[in-house]
């Protein structure tokens, strides 16, 4: 999230996109329903009328994996209708800036950008660039009439997206397309604010990260973003999702969003160099220009002492990807299935029932030597071996169960959407043979290290050389229990010598080696302090002399009003409750909506008054720095070049989808998706034997695959079983009537689910044809409840492609068969 | 009526409020240590399919058709709605067995309930459910969490606001400045403990139009119930004076 | 001793005290129940076993009802000139004055009464049967339970008059159900067409 979710309740109009709320955040809807309480509007836009439809004041239906078109068209009408905010556009936005002249888009290229290579499936992004001048600053037309300038590019691409064009493409009436933009488009006056909620909605699609994009673009034109009340809102599927990507769980980077490094990136001053974006220009404030420090930092975190300057501080220890080497789930679940691995932990998740195409992912555990299921329960995992269709005596796999505690038996912090990074207490002690994650890689941690000790291995170095000072240690060294306020201050960062302020003479110590760091502003390049994450130091301080734990905090003061609650717990970065903040004043610090002050630039005593203000510069007018500080340039890319497909969204359909052609170009799907050509990797577009389009999703009694969920009698009673909903029209069609059972296939596999054959679904009149569509939730499994009423997974039926930037699958949007079982 | 409605609480259900999330069941059973119910999915997301001993409160997930909508989906608590005339009290036979704690809320004590059932046949909104023993057990609107100043368990879990408790008249008083034209069970019943607020007519929401316990209850109890002991007492009396006036039988005088 | 003549047999005697006393019993636990009234319920240790017994009691009168069928129902059923004049006299309970004409073994008033009895005991005993037993029938439960009040309030009315017109009343008359002999000269008195049908006079 950009904002937070009490920030919620200070919108206009909200629009949930991609995302059910009143079902899988309902409590954000507390905050929904505030806003509505004062006269904000909720639109849903969504295949099916949802929980969350039930509350909106506007419904919108379109067919699963066309959002871009309707978001596109909603660009359009922005434009057309000069809805857009164009002070903020001009200053705050790079629409201003001129591209490449020889930068082509599907507009000129029938859906494709310049640069495309049809045999890699990538684009040269060489053209996708700023015109610049002799000293390196970007060429910019501010009254954005230059036909190169982003802006006009922008309008050229998005005036394809005409509402006829739109409403044959996502089945959305025409009435209700206009209704959506016309109240939504109302936020681009400044002193009316619109905000984004998505989820899985929006992500599991192969142009998953390009919708999201499309939004963004919405609220770059609108002026939404760093605005109460305002922003693109991630709400995400898990309660501490947030702090697993904080904390580098990703393959793809480290802690604090620092990338891993790659083979070529042989030693640190080369990873810096390379991932060290630079500008020239004036009012780039280029955040991640800080990229030396918080790298060094964090390997002083992890290697503490073995890390010095001559070893690079440890940096060659740091394990490598390959160069493209893409380490996500469905390449790591591919590689598994060609026997490429050995062993797999399958730390607190359930991949036999959450991955899609299930077959696929229970095959593939059939070709380890050996897994380790650290889960609260046994489940459909670590019992793959005896699921439906297995022969346990063909399966080789030894299966160990580690029993794990849950989150009210141990003490930690949850960080959640609104990067809220909250203390918790253990409420109740562990029961039977379970332990705490931490303790079971202590466990771990030290076997691990005492075999590279004695027998050496390959390179033990990056083992033995980890810092592991989470508590007490017993005579053999091991650390008896972890401390996780240690683990805590290590995220946070010390002081690894006196730090002094040299600019000053004399040079004023800053900090004392061993103190806590009380922000990254502080944090050193030279090794001088250490930081697990950058972005998390201010988490854990020292004030006064105490150290302080910022996350338990919970103080209940809201001096603004807007429900920041600056004293409770602890946002990142540095207790900012909105990011981007910056964007919300106008260039003399001015709140560009005096009802919702963010914050105000003080000009008699020199200072922001409101949320932390990101950055710290004065206003634009003042330092003349430009508000969006992690950007090189200073300003929001409505033009971003940084994603696979292209620098501006463009619709794509699904792999698997019901229509023969793309009707905005050519390119029917994504082109720079990554598509296996295995066995078990089938698709089929549109086949006879999979004529319905299906999604998969939550309900509000399950979570993720259900292992906590399903073993709740009370949320078992409340949806007991697998359903699958339908209109009206396709069960008349396929003789099958509300509470039928019913079998739903696809290229990949087949499951059994009751039909709820409803009026909240309603079939898609495209250009020239009737689209039906179902969906299914996706929290049930063979093993539990025991007797299988509950039906198996629904990702037996979902394909194992992804997003060409994130590969995460396509979940919501594929094709199936569905008969009367 | 009873009327102690300087002290009497509510919970305010305002079905527009209402996302469906179902918390206020789950917390429900947890306070209450209800078991689970083995259900199937029978094509609707309401389950249980209704009330029942194990199941004090449910949210009617009620489909209809709309002009602007695919359809129209309403959320609506249901639950024991604490009638200030209540049916059930009425009926009771047993001593205690359903009471009024001084919140307002009807209550039970399965112990002192004589498993005679007659409680479900005088409650206008068939609230009352029993065990395998014929014990009744309803919503008891946590007599034993308000009773120590805390709120009622599915209030405090709902995150919408569509449950609230408080002081039954400022609930009312708010739902009608929040514009709410109707307010089901202001006086029903001599008023009802769980008031809706609607802005439409309560019949789409499924609720019963003028609730009234059965007349032959209400018969019985204004009629029939002090005709007994008049009848046992004036009689008596009247033998009594017989006796004293004109005096026994006296054969000899045949 | 004075000439004894046997008006009511053992069994009769015995169904007549069986009838009496789960009579007076449902009443009181009745009562309890009607009006909350603890100190009784806590005689039979509480509600729940209150209940038990008032039901099985029920069953005991409703037996007992189906006997006293066979004993009084036949000569309720049977007026004559002299019960039409017994009726304008009221008996001659308002007044010593009035002649009375001569009866048979029961007066009008008796047999009306035990037909009140018999009509309502039957209706109570019916309705009890009912609210015991067809609890998932919501007419049944309701009509039963309004039948069963109806006729408590009769019993409440009536068997405190019976008490009192076979007690104080009457003296002697209390005897007679206790022994089932009543004195010739008493019976000649009162029951003389009966003890004319006996042919004893």
């Amino acid at each position: 999230m950009t904002n937070h979710w009490i920030d919620l309740r200070n919108a206009d109009v909200i629009l949930a996109m991609g995302s059910n709320p009143a079902s899988n955040h309902p409590v954000s809807m507390k905050w929904v329903m505030k806003c509505k309480e004062k006269g904000g509007k909720l639109i849903s836009v969504d295949p099916r009328f949802t929980q969350t439809s039930a509350k909106a004041d506007l419904y919108a239906p379109l067919r699963s994996g066309t959002d871009i078109a309707f978001l596109g068209g909603m660009i359009n009408y922005i434009i057309e209708k000069n809805l857009y905010f164009k002070e903020y556009v001009v200053n705050y936005t790079n629409a201003a800036f001129l591209i490449n002249p020889d930068f082509r888009g599907p507009a000129d290229l029938d859906g494709l950008f310049s640069g495309y290579d049809a045999k890699t499936r990538k684009y040269d992004k060489a053209t996708w660039s700023y015109q610049k001048d002799e000293n390196g600053i970007a060429l910019k037309d501010p009254t954005l009439q230059d036909p190169n300038c982003v802006f006009q590019l922008l309008k050229k691409q998005y005036t394809r997206y005409t509402l006829d064009k739109v409403s044959s493409i996502t089945g959305t009436p025409k009435d209700k397309l206009v209704a959506v933009y016309e109240l939504y488009g109302s936020t681009g006056k400044p002193d009316r604010v619109g905000t984004e909620c998505y989820a899985m909605g929006w992500t599991q699609h192969t142009v998953g990260t390009q919708n999201i994009r499309t939004m963004a673009i919405i609220q770059l034109l609108l002026g939404n973003v760093g605005m109460a009340g305002g922003g693109v809102n991630a709400m995400r599927g898990e309660s501490n999702v947030q702090g697993s990507t904080d904390q580098g769980i990703l393959f793809h980077i480290l802690t604090g969003y620092n990338p891993t490094p790659n083979a070529a990136l042989v030693d640190l001053a080369t990873y810096i160099e390379k991932t060290t974006p630079t500008t020239k220009e004036p009012g780039g404030v280029n955040w991640w220009s800080n990229r030396p420090k918080y790298i060094t930092s964090y390997l002083k975190a992890i290697y503490g002492e073995a890390a010095t300057k001559e070893n690079d501080f440890g940096y060659a220890w740091l394990p490598k990807l390959e160069v493209g080497q893409n380490c996500s789930w469905l390449n790591l679940f591919d590689a598994m299935l060609k026997g490429q691995f050995e062993g797999f932990f399958a730390w607190g998740q359930n991949p036999a029932c959450s991955g899609a195409n299930s077959n696929k992912t229970r095959a593939a555990l059939g070709k380890l030597k050996w897994m380790v299921n650290v889960n609260l329960f046994d489940n459909e995992t670590g019992s793959f071996w005896r699921g439906p269709g297995m022969n346990p005596a063909e399966i080789q796999t030894e299966v160990f169960m580690l029993p794990c505690v849950s989150s009210v038996e141990k003490e930690g912090s949850i960080s959640n959407s609104g990067r809220l990074a909250q203390w918790r207490y253990k409420a109740v002690e562990p029961i039977g043979q379970a332990r705490a994650d931490a303790e079971i890689l202590n466990d771990l941690h030290f076997a691990v290290k005492e075999l590279y000790k004695k027998e050496g291995g390959a390179y033990p170095d990056p083992i033995v050389n980890l810092t592991w000072d989470y508590g007490e240690k017993d005579a053999a060294g091991k650390v008896k229990h972890v401390d996780v306020h240690k683990v805590a201050k290590e995220i946070n960062g010390y002081y690894t010598a006196d730090v002094y302020d040299t600019k000053v003479d004399p040079p004023k110590l800053i900090g004392k080696k061993g103190d806590l760091v009380t922000s990254f502003a502080l944090l050193q390049a030279d090794g001088s302090t250490s930081c697990g994450n950058w972005i998390y130091c201010n988490s854990y301080i020292l004030k006064d002399g105490k150290e302080v734990n910022m996350m338990a905090r919970r103080g209940k003061e809201d001096p603004t009003g807007l429900g920041l609650y600056p004293n409770w717990a602890w946002t990142w970065p540095v207790n900012r409750r909105v990011i981007y903040n910056r964007a919300s004043v106008d260039l003399n610090g001015n709140p560009w909506d005096p009802k919702r002050p963010l914050l105000k630039w003080n000009a008699t005593d020199k200072k922001w008054e409101g949320d932390i203000v990101d950055g710290g510069p004065p206003p634009v007018a003042v330092s003349g720095k430009l508000p969006f500080i992690m950007k090189p340039d200073g300003v929001a890319s409505i033009f971003g070049p940084g994603l696979a497909e292209g620098p501006f969204p463009e619709h794509y359909e699904a792999l698997e989808c019901p229509l023969e052609e793309n009707s905005m170009s050519k390119q029917r799907i994504n082109p720079t998706i990554k598509i296996f050509g295995g066995e078990s990797d089938a698709f089929f577009s549109c086949d006879l034997r999979y004529p319905y389009v299906a999604s998969t999703y939550r309900v509000s009694e399950h979570w993720q695959t259900g292992v906590k969920t399903r073993h709740c009698p009370w949320l078992l009673e409340m949806q007991p079983q697998n359903f699958c909903e339908m209109s009206i029209e396709l069960g008349k069609e396929l003789g099958i009537k509300n509470g039928d059972m019913v079998k739903v296939s696809s290229a990949r596999g087949e499951v059994q689910a009751v039909a709820m054959v409803t009026e909240r679904f309603k079939p898609f009149n495209l250009a020239n044809q009737t689209v039906h569509q179902i969906g299914l939730t996706w929290h049930f499994g063979w093993q539990f409840p025991e007797d299988g009423s509950g039906f198996d997974s629904a990702n037996m039926l979902t394909p194992n492609v992804g997003d060409a930037n994130t590969m995460i699958p396509e979940s919501k949007a594929f094709m199936v068969n569905v008969r009367k079982a | 009526m009873a009327n102690n409605t300087k002290n009497r609480k509510a919970i305010l259900v305002t079905p527009e409020l209402c996302i469906g999330c179902r918390a206020c069941q789950v917390s429900c059973k947890s306070w209450n240590q209800l078991p689970g119910i083995k259900t199937h999915n029978s094509g609707t997301y309401q389950n249980p399919p209704d009330l029942s001993n194990t199941a004090f409160n449910l949210i009617n997930f009620i489909e209809m058709p709309s002009q602007e909508n695919p359809a129209r989906w309403l959320f609506v608590s249901r639950r024991c709605m604490h009638c200030d005339d209540a049916g059930c009290m009425k009926i009771c036979p047993a001593a205690g067995a359903i009471y009024r704690t001084p919140e307002g809320a009807v209550a039970f004590d399965s112990d002192k309930c004589v498993a005679c059932k007659l409680c479900v046949n005088a409650c206008p909104f068939d609230v009352p459910r029993y065990n395998d023993q014929g014990k009744m057990s309803k919503c008891h609107l946590c007599f034993d969490r308000i009773g120590s100043g805390m709120e009622p368990a599915c209030t405090k879990t709902c995150p919408t606001g569509a449950l609230k408790y408080g002081d039954r008249d400022e609930l009312v008083k708010t739902a009608k400045v929040d514009g709410f034209s109707t307010i089901y069970g202001e006086n029903d019943l001599g008023g009802l403990g769980a008031v809706y607020a609607f802005k439409e007519a309560p019949k789409l929401y499924g609720m019963k139009e003028n609730p009234v316990i059965p007349s032959s209850v209400i018969f019985w109890h204004k009629y029939l119930k002090p005709l007994s002991w008049i009848g046992l007492g004036g009689v008596v009396a009247a033998a009594a004076i017989h006796y004293l006036a004109i005096g026994p039988h006296k054969d000899e005088e045949v | 001793m004075a000439e004894m003549v046997q008006k009511e047999s053992g069994g009769a005697i015995l169904n007549h005290w069986a009838l009496a006393i789960s009579c007076i019993l449902l009443m009181i636990t009745g009562f309890a129940f009607l009006f909350h009234l603890e100190w009784i319920g806590s005689v039979f240790g509480g509600f729940n076993t209150m209940k038990t017994v008032h039901n099985w009691v029920g069953v005991i009168f409703s037996v007992s009802l189906v006997f006293t069928m066979f004993q009084y129902l036949g000569d309720s059923l049977k007026y004559d000139a002299d019960d039409a004049q017994w009726f304008k006299v009221a008996g001659g309970y308002l007044s010593h004055k009035v002649k009375v004409p001569p009866m048979g073994k029961h007066n009008p008033g008796q047999k009306l009464y035990y037909l009140g009895i018999a009509l309502f005991g039957l209706l109570i005993a019916l309705s009890g049967f009912g609210i015991w037993l067809m609890k998932e029938n919501t007419t049944i439960m309701l009509l039963s339970h309004l039948v069963h009040n109806v006729a408590f309030v009769f019993f409440c009315i009536m068997v405190p008059v019976h008490i009192y017109l076979s007690t104080l009343a009457n003296p002697g008359t209390l005897p007679i159900m206790l022994s089932g002999k009543v004195p010739l000269a008493l019976a000649k008195k009162r029951y003389p067409k009966w003890v004319k049908a006996m042919g004893k006079m």
